[in-house]
C-alpha cells in the first residue's frame, strides 16, 4: 500500500517535472529575455540600460571636459567621430561648438538622473531584489511591470534619436527653464518633453506595481517592521515617484503646449528674444515652470539616495556580522524624510525673487530634513562599531558611501541657507555638492549593489581582485574630480560655461588672484586636473565592465545559494531563481539582521528559520 | 507559479491587487490635475486686469455634459451590481435580461456624447471665433460707434435700451473681463475706464470676409552658379515640370505671372528659387472674400508681400450687436477692420490667451482620460474580455469595479472642471 502510494507520488512528480519542462520550452527566447513579465529579468534588462546609459551620460561629459579645458582645440580621437556623426557645422574639425556643449551638459543631467540612475538604482535593484526579500512570487502586475519598462524603453529611444536631428537634442540643461526652454528655434527640447513624458509614465507604473507588491505580497509573518531596510527604502521611493512625477508631467504637457501649440503658460507679458516681439499672448510665469519642475525634482534627489542608502544598509549588516544599529530609527527617519521631500522644492529657487517669507519657509524645512539624513548616516556608521568587518568589494563600496555621501549631505547646508546659496547659486560649488551625492554616494551603493548581488542573479561571483582595482581608483579619481570644484566654485566659477571660465579669466591680464570677476591660475589650472582625473576615471571603469561580462561565464562558483551568509530571504532561492522564485512556501520568523544572535550554532539565522 | 491576491482581498490589508493599484494610480491622477489646476490658480491670480479670457461658455451645454458624465457614472455601478449578482446578459446573450452589457453600453453611449459634444461643438465653434486688438484707440472707438450704435439705442433688451456706445460695451466687458471676485463692482469700472481709454479692448466676433492680395510674381535674373552644370532652359524644364503652369512666361526676364493667389504665388515663388531665379512678389489687386476662416494668426493678416499686407481689410460680425436685415432676420452688425490698425487676433484657440491655453489642456486630458476609459469599456464588452466572465466571475466582476472607480474619478474631475472654466 504505502509502496504503492509513492509510486504514485514519484509518477505525480516526473509529470509535474514534465509538465514545467514543457511550459519552459513555449516561452521562445523573446518572451522569456525580451517581452518578459518576470521581474528579474525585468530588473536586468533595467540595470543593462541603466548601467549603459551612466556610462554613455559619464563619455558626454568627458568629451564636455575637454572643451573646458582646451576650448577651441580639436578633441581627439572623439573630435572626428562627433564631425561625421552630427556635422561639420555641430563640431567644426572636431571641435565642439558652445550648442554642442549646451547639447550635451543638458543630455548629461537628463542621462544621468531618469535613464541612468532611476533605472539602476530604483527599477533595477527594486525589480530584481524587493519581490525575492518579502518573498513574493512575482510582483503584483507582472504585465504592468513589462509595459512599464518599454515606456522607459521607448522614451529612451526619443532622447537617443534627438541627437541626430538638425540642431541636435535639447540644450536649455536638465531643468528646462522657460522661456528659454520655450524660444530656442530647435526641436531637440520638443523630443526631450516627449521623451519625459514617457519616461514618466514609466516610473508610475513601476511605482504603482512596487507599492502594490509591498502592501500586498509579502510572506506570511513578513511585517512592516521585519522588512529590510532596502525595501523600506524602495517603498518611500515609490511613493516619491507617484506623487512628485506628475506635477512635472503637467509640467512637461505645459511646454509642450507653449512649444507646439504656441500658448505662453511660461511665457510673461512683453517677451522679447532677439530683438522681436514674441507673437504670444504673454500672461504666463516662468515661476510656474520651476516650481512644477522643483516640485518633482527636489523629492528625485531623494529617489536617487534613498535606493541607494538602502544597498549599503543591506551590505553593512551583511559584512559586520551584526544587526542595523536603530533598525527603528533608520525607517522612522525614512519615512519622515518622505514626508519632507514634498515641501522642501523652492530651496532651489532663492535667486527669482519669490520673496523673502517664502524663501525663510524654504530654508527652516530644508534644514528640517537634514535631521532625518544624519540620523540615517549616524545609524549605518554606528552599525559598523565592534562589528568584525569583512572587506570585500561590495563592502567597500560601501564603506566608501558613508564619508562620501556625507560631504556631500555637508556642504548642501550652505546652499540650504538662503543667504549663503546667495554666493554659491549656479556656481561649481553646487555641482561638486550635488555630484559628492549621487556619483560617489549612489553610484557607489549600485556598484556595491552589483558586486553583493551578482552571485544571486548568475550563480558566480565577480572577481574580487579587479573589483578592488575598480574601487580604488574610482574612490581617487571620483574625489580629484569633485574636490577641487568646491575651491572653483568658492571663487566664484559658474556653471555652463563651454570654456571653462577662460572668458572671465581674460578679464585680468595678469592673473592676479585679487581681481574681482577672474580667476587664477591655480582656479584655471583645476580645469585641466579635474579633465585628467575625469579620463582616468573613465579608464578606471573599463576593470569593471570586463569583470561584469566575464564572471558571468568564468566567475568563479559559488558553493552554496547564499555565498554572504546572509539572513534575508532572497538567499532563500535557488540561484539563479527560477520563475516564481521560491521552491517551498516562505514563512517568516524572524528581524531582518540576525547576525551573531547569542547561542546560535551559526553567526547569522535567516529570516525563514524558525525561532526556538 | 500564481500571484496570490488576485481576487480575494489579502486580509490585513482588505483589499485585492487591483483596487489596490487603482488607488495608488488615481493618487498620482490627483497630483497631475492637482498640478493642472494649481498652474490656472496661479496664472490666473497673475493675469493683468482685462487678460483673463472666461465668461464665454456655454453653461448650459456644460451642464448637460457634466449630467451626461454623472449617469454615466450611475451606470457603471448598476453594470457592477448586475455582475455581483451573476447578471451578465445582453442583447445576444441569453437569457435575454435586462444586465451588465446594457448598463455598460448606456455608459458607453454617455462617454461618446460627452466627447461628441466637446470635439463636434464646442471646441470647432471656438476656433472661427475672433478677438482682435487694435492699435490705435481713436480707432477702436470709432469701430465700437459704428458696431453698437444702434444695438446701444435702438435694443429691446431690458436695461439697455438708450444707453451710450460705451455704457453697452461696458456692460458685457465687465462680465467676461473683470469679474474678478475680489474686486468691487467700483474697481471693476475703473478698470473698464483704464481699458477704454488705452484702447486695450478687444473687437469680438466672426470674421464674415476679407480682403485678400492677389498676388504678381515676378522672375528676375537667372543665377549661372545656383546649379552647377545646369542650364537656363533645363531650370526653366525644371519649373514647369513641378507644375509651374506658364511657359511663355519664363521666356524672358521681368515677365510677370499675374494675379495669383497667395497659395499659388508662394509656391510659384518657391519653384523658381529652387531652379535658381531671383522672385519677386508684388500685390497686384485685392480680392474680396466671403467665407468664416478658422485659425488665423496675426502673421498670417500682416504677411509683407512687396510692401503691402497680405490681407487689407477684414469684414467682422459683431458680439453683442443686434440689428435686422433687409429680410427682418437678426443679425451681427458688420464693421470693416483695417488690417494696419490690428495688433494682434486670434480665434478661440490655444494661443488665444492662458486662459485659452489652461482651458484646452485641461478639458484636452480629462477627454483623454474619458477616450482611454471608452476602449477599457469595449475591450471589456467584447468577447476577448468576456473571456474573464467565463473563467473567473469574481476577478471579472473586480475588474469592472476597478474600471468604475477610475470612472469616478474622471467624472469628478470634470466636477472640478466645470466650475472653474465655465462659470466662477
Amino acid at each position: 500500500m504505502s509502496d504503492k502510494a509513492e509510486e504514485i507520488g514519484t509518477q505525480e512528480t516526473v509529470e509535474v517535472q514534465h509538465d514545467e519542462h514543457e511550459e519552459h520550452h513555449a516561452h521562445s527566447f523573446w518572451r522569456t529575455y525580451i517581452f518578459s513579465t518576470d521581474h528579474k529579468i525585468i530588473g536586468m534588462q533595467y540595470g543593462f540600460c541603466g548601467l549603459a546609459f551612466l556610462f554613455f551620460g559619464f563619455c558626454l561629459i568627458a568629451t564636455m571636459r575637454w572643451s573646458m579645458a582646451y576650448d577651441g582645440q580639436a578633441i581627439p580621437f572623439v573630435g572626428p567621430l562627433l564631425e561625421a556623426l552630427l556635422g561639420n557645422n555641430v563640431a567644426p574639425g572636431g571641435v565642439m561648438s558652445a550648442e554642442l556643449y549646451n547639447v550635451f551638459g543638458a543630455m548629461h543631467g537628463t542621462i544621468m538622473v531618469f535613464m541612468g540612475i532611476v533605472p539602476a538604482a530604483f527599477a533595477a535593484f527594486g525589480n530584481y531584489v524587493v519581490p525575492l526579500q518579502i518573498g513574493a512570487v512575482d510582483m503584483a502586475f507582472p504585465r504592468v511591470n513589462m509595459a512599464s519598462f518599454w515606456a522607459f524603453f521607448f522614451g529612451c529611444v526619443i532622447m537617443m534619436v534627438s541627437f541626430f536631428i538638425p540642431g541636435g537634442a535639447a540644450q536649455a540643461g536638465w531643468t528646462s527653464y522657460s522661456p528659454l526652454a520655450t524660444v530656442i528655434p530647435t526641436d531637440g527640447q520638443t523630443y526631450w518633453l516627449i521623451g519625459m513624458v514617457m519616461l514618466i509614465t514609466s516610473s508610475l507604473l513601476g511605482a504603482v506595481n512596487f507599492l502594490a507588491t509591498i502592501i500586498n505580497m509579502r510572506a506570511p509573518g513578513m511585517t512592516w517592521l521585519r522588512l529590510p531596510f532596502f525595501v523600506w527604502a524602495q517603498f518611500i521611493t515609490a511613493f516619491l515617484l507617484l506623487l512628485a512625477f506628475p506635477p512635472l508631467e503637467a509640467a512637461g504637457i505645459l511646454q509642450l503646449m507653449d512649444r507646439v501649440l504656441e500658448t505662453s503658460f511660461f511665457l510673461p507679458t512683453g517677451l522679447v528674444v532677439g530683438g522681436q516681439d514674441v507673437d504670444v499672448s504673454g500672461g504666463g510665469s516662468p515661476l510656474l515652470w520651476q516650481h512644477l519642475f522643483w516640485f518633482l525634482a527636489h523629492p528625485e534627489v531623494y529617489v536617487l539616495i534613498l535606493p541607494g542608502m538602502g544597498i549599503v544598509a543591506e551590505i553593512i549588516a551583511n559584512n559586520t556580522r551584526k544587526p542595523i544599529w536603530g533598525y527603528k530609527f533608520l525607517v522612522g527617519s525614512v519615512v519622515v524624510l518622505g514626508f519632507l521631500a514634498f515641501i522642501v522644492w523652492a530651496h532651489h529657487m532663492y535667486m527669482t525673487g519669490m520673496g523673502t517669507v517664502i524663501s525663510a519657509f524654504f530654508q527652516t524645512t530644508t534644514l528640517l530634513i537634514s535631521i532625518p539624513s544624519v540620523i540615517i548616516l549616524t545609524c549605518l556608521l554606528v552599525s559598523l562599531w565592534g562589528g568584525s568587518i569583512r572587506f570585500n568589494t561590495p563592502m567597500l563600496f560601501a564603506l566608501a558611501f558613508l564619508p562620501m555621501f556625507g560631504i556631500g549631505g555637508l556642504t548642501g547646508l550652505p546652499l540650504g541657507f538662503n543667504f549663503s546659496d546667495v554666493a554659491l547659486h549656479d556656481s561649481y560649488y553646487v555641482i561638486a555638492h550635488f555630484h559628492y551625492v549621487v556619483a560617489p554616494g549612489t553610484i557607489f551603493a549600485i556598484f556595491a549593489g552589483v558586486y553583493y548581488w551578482f552571485p544571486k542573479m548568475t550563480g558566480r561571483k565577480m572577481s574580487e581582485y579587479w573589483g578592488k582595482v575598480h574601487f580604488w581608483s574610482s574612490l581617487i579619481f571620483m574625489n580629484l574630480i569633485f574636490l577641487p570644484m568646491f575651491a572653483q566654485g568658492m571663487a566664484g566659477m559658474s556653471r555652463r560655461m563651454s570654456d571653462g571660465g577662460a572668458t572671465y579669466a581674460l578679464a585680468n591680464p595678469d592673473n592676479a588672484d585679487v581681481t574681482v570677476g577672474a580667476f587664477s591660475d591655480t582656479i584655471m589650472g583645476m580645469n585641466v586636473s579635474i579633465s585628467a582625473a575625469a579620463w582616468a576615471m573613465l579608464i578606471a571603469q573599463l576593470p569593471f565592465i570586463i569583470n561584469l561580462f566575464w564572471s558571468v561565464k568564468h566567475g568563479e562558483k559559488v558553493e552554496s545559494d547564499n555565498p554572504w551568509q546572509a539572513t534575508t530571504l532572497e538567499w532563500e532561492t535557488p540561484t539563479p531563481p527560477p520563475h516564481g522564485n521560491f521552491i517551498k512556501e516562505v514563512k517568516v520568523y524572524r528581524d531582518p539582521y540576525e547576525y551573531s544572535v547569542p547561542g546560535a550554532k551559526k553567526d547569522f539565522s535567516p529570516q525563514s528559520q524558525p525561532a526556538k | 507559479m500564481e500571484i496570490p491576491y488576485t481576487v480575494k482581498p489579502r486580509p490585513d490589508t482588505g483589499l485585492y491587487n487591483g483596487k489596490l493599484g487603482i488607488w495608488l494610480f488615481l493618487a498620482s491622477e490627483v497630483m497631475l490635475f492637482g498640478a493642472l489646476f494649481s498652474s490656472y490658480v496661479l496664472l490666473r491670480v497673475g493675469a493683468e486686469p482685462g487678460t483673463w479670457s472666461m465668461g464665454l461658455m456655454n453653461i448650459t451645454v456644460g451642464a448637460g455634459n457634466t449630467m451626461v458624465l454623472i449617469a454615466s457614472s450611475m451606470f457603471v455601478v448598476l453594470a457592477w451590481a448586475e455582475l455581483k449578482q451573476g447578471n451578465l446578459s445582453g442583447p445576444w446573450l441569453k437569457p435575454r435580461n435586462w444586465g451588465y452589457t446594457n448598463w455598460k453600453w448606456l455608459t458607453i453611449a454617455c462617454a461618446v456624447l460627452f466627447l461628441a459634444v466637446k470635439w463636434s461643438y464646442e471646441w470647432p465653434q471656438k476656433f472661427k471665433h475672433y478677438d482682435i486688438w487694435l492699435n490705435d484707440a481713436a480707432v477702436l472707438h470709432d469701430s465700437f460707434k459704428k458696431g453698437y450704435h444702434e444695438t446701444a439705442s435702438h435694443s429691446s433688451d431690458k436695461g439697455t435700451k438708450g444707453v451710450s456706445v460705451k455704457e453697452y460695451v461696458e456692460g458685457f466687458y465687465t462680465t467676461r473681463y473683470f469679474k474678478e471676485p475680489s474686486d468691487g463692482s467700483d474697481g471693476s469700472k475703473a478698470k473698464f475706464k483704464d481699458a477704454w481709454d488705452s484702447g486695450t479692448l478687444a473687437l469680438s466676433g466672426h470674421i464674415n470676409g476679407y480682403e485678400e492680395a492677389m498676388i504678381d510674381v515676378q522672375v528676375g535674373q537667372w543665377d549661372a552658379n545656383s546649379k552647377p552644370g545646369v542650364t537656363r532652359d533645363e531650370a526653366k524644364a525644371a519649373v514647369i515640370a513641378a507644375g509651374g503652369d506658364a511657359k511663355q512666361a519664363l521666356d524672358g526676364v521681368g515677365l510677370v505671372f499675374p494675379k495669383l493667389d497667395y497659395d499659388k504665388a508662394k509656391r510659384m515663388e518657391y519653384l523658381l528659387k529652387q531652379a535658381g531665379f531671383k522672385v519677386n512678389l508684388s500685390v497686384a489687386d485685392y480680392e474680396k472674400v466671403e467665407a468664416h476662416p478658422w485659425f488665423w494668426r496675426t502673421p498670417r493678416v500682416n504677411e509683407d508681400i512687396g510692401g503691402q499686407p497680405r490681407v487689407r481689410s477684414i469684414v467682422l460680425g459683431l458680439d453683442h450687436s443686434h440689428i435686422q436685415d433687409e429680410a427682418g432676420n437678426e443679425v451681427h452688425q458688420e464693421i470693416e477692420i483695417e488690417t494696419r490698425h490690428i495688433s494682434r487676433l486670434s480665434a478661440y484657440e490655444p494661443k488665444h490667451s492662458t486662459f485659452f491655453g489652461i482651458y484646452y489642456t485641461i478639458t484636452g486630458l480629462h477627454a483623454a482620460h474619458v477616450f482611454g476609459g471608452i476602449i477599457v469599456m469595449l475591450y471589456n464588452m467584447l468577447p476577448i474580455g468576456l473571456a474573464m466572465w467565463h473563467k473567473d466571475r469574481e476577478r471579472f466582476t473586480n475588474r469592472i469595479e476597478t474600471f468604475g472607480l477610475f470612472w469616478h474619478f474622471v467624472d469628478l474631475v470634470w466636477i472640478f472642471l466645470f466650475p472653474i472654466l465655465y462659470i466662477l
